[in-house]
């Protein structure tokens, strides 16, 4: 039989189809660790997928990866979902992943950060919204499991440091499903049972044990409740929500303990030192008071009374003195006046005001004189009148009419012989 | 003094009275007495202190009952 050989790609191809008919492989779901990750600057991202025995390749194309929630790295455990197919070019087949997310803790720490970024924006951890806790209380309410080093720490730590301070446990689930509810119970009964203060929290563990804490319900309860709050969750390095919106983040249930309650020791101190203080002022007091009593009745005054007196005699005396010395500054100015008055240009030569008022008589004379019209009469000139008008034209005038002539000197009639132009 | 008076609200009011005898702010009648009164609050306060019976721990049930509560 004759050897048919066929075309590489064609070979490729028919492996393709078959993968691509596979149903079970058309929509599969694998579990693996991030290796070899490479963004494509197109926004596609070629990666493998690995576990302790095998490795896929993997592609996700960008209009799959904008849906991330999370930036996916080498080492990171994920969950995929997606199809298997051949990539002929290569001949190598691959997964070609829809949609991905973190597996296990990785997937908690993603939420843990979302919630604490959003509680964080809505203002749950403002600092403002922290009330302080009270110094000397009476009564607190600790919530946490009954059992458990969490619970004794707190209650023996509070019972040793402060013995006048009552102790009340409000019992709760710490880890597991149904914990973050229990929690939010509690707080609301505590808060309205009236305590001076609540410790919640719990002791260390995975980050599954403590996430209860990391509830937003609880983040609620703890942001919405009245009373004081101190949250004791895990070890120092545990931070939970819980720590963020409580008033006061204690590093460990102890730690709770001890913010919440002051020791008997330091309280008695801070009396001892109230004491001396009071004192050490009284006495102050008392000491400068006596100073100033002792040294009122040394005074001249009280020793020797009649002082008063001669004080106001002096004093008197001096009073006329000034009054003296003013009156005769009076006089001595009203004086200066009349007799500057007195010596002043014109009461001295009253002629000056009459020589003044007469060269300014003449002169206005004269001015008159200029503008009299009869003055004109003085260079020869006379004025023509008939019926006791003055004639400017001889239209005026008629044959025969009878007119008078001013002359410089005295009046002439005359009567018209002719009229020219 | 009024007996009553919590152990908290003595040692404040205390807090206050020495505060304000150190401002030199009161005359003397009024410093005298209020010293006689800082030092009957300090009494008070100590004597609540030392005496203080030990406060057993207490555990709110389900059906609001207040039991002691011992640790192990």
């Amino acid at each position: 039989m004759e050897k048919e050989y066929i075309k590489i790609s064609d070979l490729n191809n028919y492996i393709k189809s078959l993968l691509d008919k596979d149903s079970f492989l058309n929509k599969i779901y694998l579990k693996g660790e991030i290796s070899n990750f490479k963004n494509h600057t197109r926004g596609h991202l070629y990666f493998t997928l690995k576990d302790d025995t095998s490795r896929i390749s993997a592609v996700m194309f960008q209009s799959s990866a904008s849906k991330l929630t999370f930036a996916p790295e080498d080492g990171m455990n994920v969950l995929v979902e997606g199809r298997i197919s051949a990539y002929p070019a290569q001949g190598t087949y691959q997964i070609y992943v829809d949609a991905m997310e973190v597996d296990g803790l990785g997937a908690l720490y993603i939420e843990y950060e979302k919630l604490k970024k959003k509680l964080s924006t809505l203002g749950l951890f403002a600092s403002d919204h922290k009330v302080p806790i009270p110094k000397f209380p009476e009564r607190i309410g600790v919530i946490t499991a009954p059992t458990g080093a969490a619970v004794r720490d707190i209650m023996s730590t509070i019972k040793r440091r402060y013995p006048l301070c009552e102790a009340i446990l409000f019992p709760c689930l710490v880890q597991g499903e149904h914990a973050a509810a229990d929690i939010v119970r509690q707080i609301k009964r505590a808060d309205a049972y009236g305590v001076d203060t609540i410790i919640v929290g719990r002791g260390g563990g995975s980050i599954e044990d403590l996430w209860a804490f990391n509830e937003e319900c609880v983040a609620y309860a703890i942001y919405e409740c009245e009373t004081p709050i101190i949250s004791a969750v895990g070890h120092e390095i545990d931070w939970t929500i819980a720590d963020f919106v409580a008033d006061l983040r204690a590093p460990t249930p102890t730690g709770a303990a001890e913010m919440a309650v002051p020791t008997v020791i330091d309280i008695n101190t801070l009396i001892d030192n109230y004491k001396i203080r009071l004192n050490k002022n009284i006495k102050n007091m008392v000491n400068t008071k006596f100073i100033k009593l002792r040294n009122l009745k040394n005074s001249y005054v009280l020793k020797n009374p009649l002082s008063l007196y001669e004080i106001k005699e002096q004093k008197l005396d001096n009073l006329i003195e000034t009054l003296n010395k003013n009156i005769k500054n009076v006089l001595q100015d009203k004086d200066n006046k009349l007799n500057k008055i007195k010596l002043s240009v014109v009461l001295q030569n009253p002629y000056n005001l009459i020589k003044d008022k007469k060269i300014k008589f003449d002169l206005l004379l004269n001015t008159l004189k200029l503008v009299n019209p009869l003055g004109i009469l003085d260079k020869g000139y006379s004025l023509v009148e008939k019926d006791g008008k003055i004639v400017k034209s001889n239209k005026d005038i008629n044959i025969n009419d009878l007119i008078a002539i001013r002359l410089h000197e005295g009046k002439l009639k005359a009567e018209v012989k002719e009229i020219t132009n | 003094m009024d007996m009553q008076k919590t152990f908290e609200s003595a040692l404040q009011e205390l807090e206050v009275i020495v505060k304000e005898l150190e401002s030199g702010n009161v005359d003397l009648d009024n410093a005298i007495n209020k010293y006689t009164e800082a030092m009957k609050l300090a009494k008070y306060c100590s004597e609540k202190l030392n005496n203080a019976t030990e406060k057993v721990n207490k555990i709110l049930t389900e059906d609001n009952e207040l039991k002691e509560f011992k640790t192990e």
